[in-house]
């Protein structure tokens, strides 16, 4: 309450009490300002007519202050205000006149509303910051379980993505872009498209909309192109995620690299393959074996036979000859064979003459130059039958590999072993032919594969290999192409240091 | 006439086999007995004197290597050798004297036979 007569202002207190609120009193309009500053005011209730200061005046400078400029201020007026003062003040901001005599009914009314607003306001004004508290609040927790959900998302080995519900892709994780090399705008919406292998393209698209209309999960197989170029494979899956009402809001979906598994599947599946083959070929020369002996016998007892004539034993004599040829493939291709049962001293160096003696003939007939590179002996322990059968097999493939002439280059030292430094002797048989293809070169020691059209069993190698592999020693090859010529260098490697004998191990495991 | 001929007993469950190959080592010059079993065999080496005993090496009962056990067992000084069609050395094969594939056919037998008996191949004509 602003009024300079105190006797007003007790009147005036007189009158506010009975509503018990706090009713301050200023004199003039710099206590009333001085009581602004101190005080959260509702109401100000001020003379028009003050000596030092204009009622108006004072409202404007209560008015400049911005905590202010809503405060309610109610003007008692003695002298009679005309519709246009009243409207002068209304223009100040006033809120109210109340005339001289004040009816106390009236004034305690007017204030009454004024304070009641401004509780209102109040009340409105802590609602606010409360309401803007719980918002910040939760905008942080979900700006703060967002980051955790992207931090899972780029961490986890998946590739992962959410879409809208009608299946249009708005996220990728960074495995996505890391995998993929693609960026956001090349594959947003149903722009992963381009990295999906053409050949499923279709099946997976049709399934993936069918799980989207039916919003059951989904889960597909197919391949994906890699920032390399190369495909690899995926296992896909999404879930729908609803909200409240079980409407579905979007679906989050991942891509797993299963290509690992594949291949080991793959491979398993071969090497089962290999060792069935392996066993059968064993079986059947076994088989074989009992009744081709009784055969073989029953010729060696026709053999200068009196009661023969010599056209007979001819026939006889042609017949033995070409059961020796059958004994020799169950013998020396459809499994291995030791002919003693001890390991004997070797030098290489004289098998490998034997075996080169023995492809004279073949050289000779295909103009093929030989150069012998005997730097020891190369003394082993070891069966000489079967290390004849695998250099005679390594040699023959190198010579056959060069029907039009070549050079053939046999090599003999001493080395270690690559994998563990192993002390022993190696053998080097290179020649200058045809090469040997990429998409050949893995299979080359599989059984029954051959690269010689409708000649040799494709045994050849598995069966060196299998020997070799009874040593503890390796067979390695590498073909190569350089400036037009061409290449291939098979490498024997057998242990001899630390060798213990040679066991006996089952022949037909691949 | 009057000369010691070696006494080989052979010894193969299947009929033509056996028959075969004690033909080819009775045209080889020796003389030779057959069992169908190594129980038989057994009771043959034990019952009659025998230089050299050839056995297949499967055979239903008793394997080729458990009679060449139970032989070395009983006659120590008895050599034995394996014959089998199989091209793998069989296991616990190592106590027969040497070891013989089927696929090596008739001369390499009989080397073998000579050898280990340490007589030279001698053939004779009926």
């Amino acid at each position: 309450m602003v009024d300079d007569q105190p006797g007003k202002l007790l009147s005036y207190e007189a009158i506010l009490g009975p509503l018990h609120e706090n009713l301050f009193k200023a004199n003039s309009g710099r206590e009333a300002l001085e009581y602004l500053l101190k005080v959260d005011i509702a109401v100000v209730l001020m003379d028009v007519s003050m000596p030092d200061i204009d009622g108006f005046q004072l409202a404007d400078m209560i008015r400049e202050h911005p905590r202010f400029q809503t405060t309610a201020i109610i003007f008692i007026s003695a002298v009679h205000l005309s519709d246009l003062d009243r409207i002068k003040g209304y223009e100040r901001g006033a809120v109210d006149y109340i005339s001289v005599p004040v009816i106390p009914e009236l004034l305690r009314a007017k204030v009454t509303v004024f304070a009641e607003l401004y509780r209102k306001t109040q009340q409105l004004e802590r609602l606010n910051r409360e309401l803007e508290h719980r918002v910040a609040e939760r905008t942080e927790e979900l700006r703060e379980s967002e980051s955790q959900f992207r931090s899972l998302a780029n961490s986890i080995p998946q590739l992962a993505w959410m879409t809208q519900p009608d299946g249009s892709i708005f996220w990728y994780n960074q495995r996505w872009y890391d995998y993929t090399g693609t960026t956001f705008d090349d594959v947003k919406g149903w722009g992963w498209k381009i990295v999906h292998h053409p050949d499923y393209l279709d099946a997976a698209t049709r399934k993936f909309r069918h799980c989207l209309s039916t919003g059951e999960p989904w889960e597909d197989t197919f391949p994906l192109r890699g920032k390399d170029g190369n495909y690899r494979w995926f296992l896909s899956r999404a879930l729908p995620i609803h909200d409240v009402n079980g409407k579905i809001v979007r679906w989050f979906g991942t891509n797993t690299d299963i290509t690992d598994r594949k291949l080991a599947e793959e491979a398993l599946i071969k090497s089962e393959r290999l060792a069935a083959m392996g066993r059968l070929a064993g079986i059947i020369a076994h088989e074989i074996n009992n009744p081709l002996e009784a055969i073989s016998n029953a010729f060696y007892l026709l053999r200068d036979h009196p009661s023969l004539d010599e056209e007979a034993r001819y026939y006889s004599k042609l017949a033995e000859e070409e059961l020796a040829r059958v004994a020799h493939i169950t013998k020396q291709t459809l499994s291995f064979y030791r002919e003693s049962q001890r390991a004997i001293p070797i030098a290489l160096a004289e098998v490998l003459d034997n075996v080169i003696e023995l492809q004279s003939r073949n050289l000779h007939v295909n103009s093929v130059a030989l150069e012998k590179r005997f730097q020891t002996q190369g003394k082993i322990q070891g069966y000489p039958g079967e290390l004849k059968q695998v250099f005679l097999n390594i040699i023959g493939n190198a010579v056959q590999a060069m029907p039009n002439g070549g050079r053939l280059r046999v090599g003999l030292r001493e080395s270690s072993a690559r994998k563990n430094g192993r002390r022993g002797v190696r053998v080097t048989v290179c020649d200058t032919g045809v090469g040997i293809r990429r998409e050949h070169a893995k299979r080359l020691f599989e059984p029954f594969f051959s690269t010689k059209e409708a000649k040799g069993t494709g045994l050849g190698l598995w069966i060196s290999r299998g020997i070799i592999q009874k040593y503890e020693g390796t067979i390695r090859f590498r073909s190569i192409a350089l400036a037009g010529r061409k290449a291939t260098c098979f490498s024997v490697f057998i242990p001899t240091a630390a060798a213990t004998e040679p066991t006996e191990i089952s022949a037909l495991v691949a | 006439m009057g000369e010691h001929k070696a006494v080989i007993l052979c010894v193969d469950d299947e009929q033509n086999p056996l028959t075969l190959r004690k033909l080819v080592l009775q045209k080889a010059g020796y003389e030779v007995l057959t069992a169908n079993s190594g129980k038989e065999a057994l009771e043959l080496a034990a019952s009659r004197h025998v230089d050299l005993v050839l056995s297949d090496h499967l055979m239903p009962g008793m394997h080729g290597t458990e009679l060449a056990q139970q032989l070395k067992a009983e006659h120590p000084k008895l050599p034995v050798i394996l014959i089998s069609g199989v091209n793998e050395l069989p296991v616990g094969s190592a106590i027969a004297n040497a070891f013989v594939s089927k696929s090596e056919g008739p001369d390499a037998l009989c080397k073998e036979v000579a050898t280990i008996l340490n007589l030279p191949l001698e053939t004779f004509e009926n």
